[in-house]
């Protein structure tokens, strides 16, 4: 194979990749299991066990639920929805980028200043990608609704 | 980008809904093109060219920020 035939291979399985997306009734299964992992994480809150290993599941399936939502397609999935969604892409990557620098940082101050010092004031990976796919479902329902 | 789609739309008395539905998109992505909030791609413009039986140039003029 030579190099024009391996670009070409690798552009046409980058286009096909970043075309996926799910079917419509997979937006209701993905809100449903993220509703139900949200008051299954609240739930944990009222009662005294909380099972760290318990924790990190429900927070990785809420994930889950987030990205099925952002990747099903819409009802009348058309040019200008595959625009405003990758509008809405590109806003959720640069405010997520923006939140993951300055969060620690008010953390920081808020810790340190205004509060007693503590050290548990680290942010995790579910905080910024939780953050950056609600940024994202909250920018393409926007745009959305003002089309 | 400039359009008279609204009038092509009017010569033809086709509602939003109706072109969009002949073109396959939502009536909203109509709505857009029309207010000037949208621009097509090439694709949808040949397909409102078959529609109105008409070139692309005669409903869609560059303006001067363009």
């Amino acid at each position: 194979m030579n190099t024009k035939k391996i670009i070409e291979c690798e552009r046409t399985k980058i286009e096909k990749w970043s075309q996926f997306q799910l079917s419509n009734r997979w937006k209701t299964i993905g809100t449903v299991l993220c509703l139900v992992t949200f008051l299954t994480m609240i739930g944990l809150k009222f009662t005294e066990a909380e099972p760290l290993w318990l924790k990190d599941i429900l927070r990785k399936v809420l994930l889950v639920g987030l990205l099925i939502i952002i990747l099903s397609k819409e009802k009348m999935e058309d040019e200008m929805i595959v625009s405003l969604r990758a509008k809405s892409f590109t806003l959720a990557f640069i405010i997520g980028v923006l939140y993951a620098l300055i969060q620690p940082v008010v953390d920081y101050v808020i810790h340190n200043f205004l509060y007693e010092a503590s050290e548990n004031n680290g942010f995790s990976y579910f905080q910024v990608l939780s953050f950056m796919l609600l940024i994202q479902m909250m920018f393409f329902e926007v745009l959305k609704r003002n089309r | 980008m400039q359009n008279t789609i609204k009038v092509e739309r009017a010569i033809l008395s086709l509602t939003q809904d109706d072109l969009a539905k002949k073109i396959g998109v939502s009536r909203q992505t109509i709505n857009s093109i029309e207010a000037n909030r949208y621009v097509p791609s090439t694709v949808l413009a040949l397909k409102l060219s078959k529609v109105f039986n008409k070139p692309v140039n005669d409903f869609f003029k560059l303006s001067d920020n363009d």
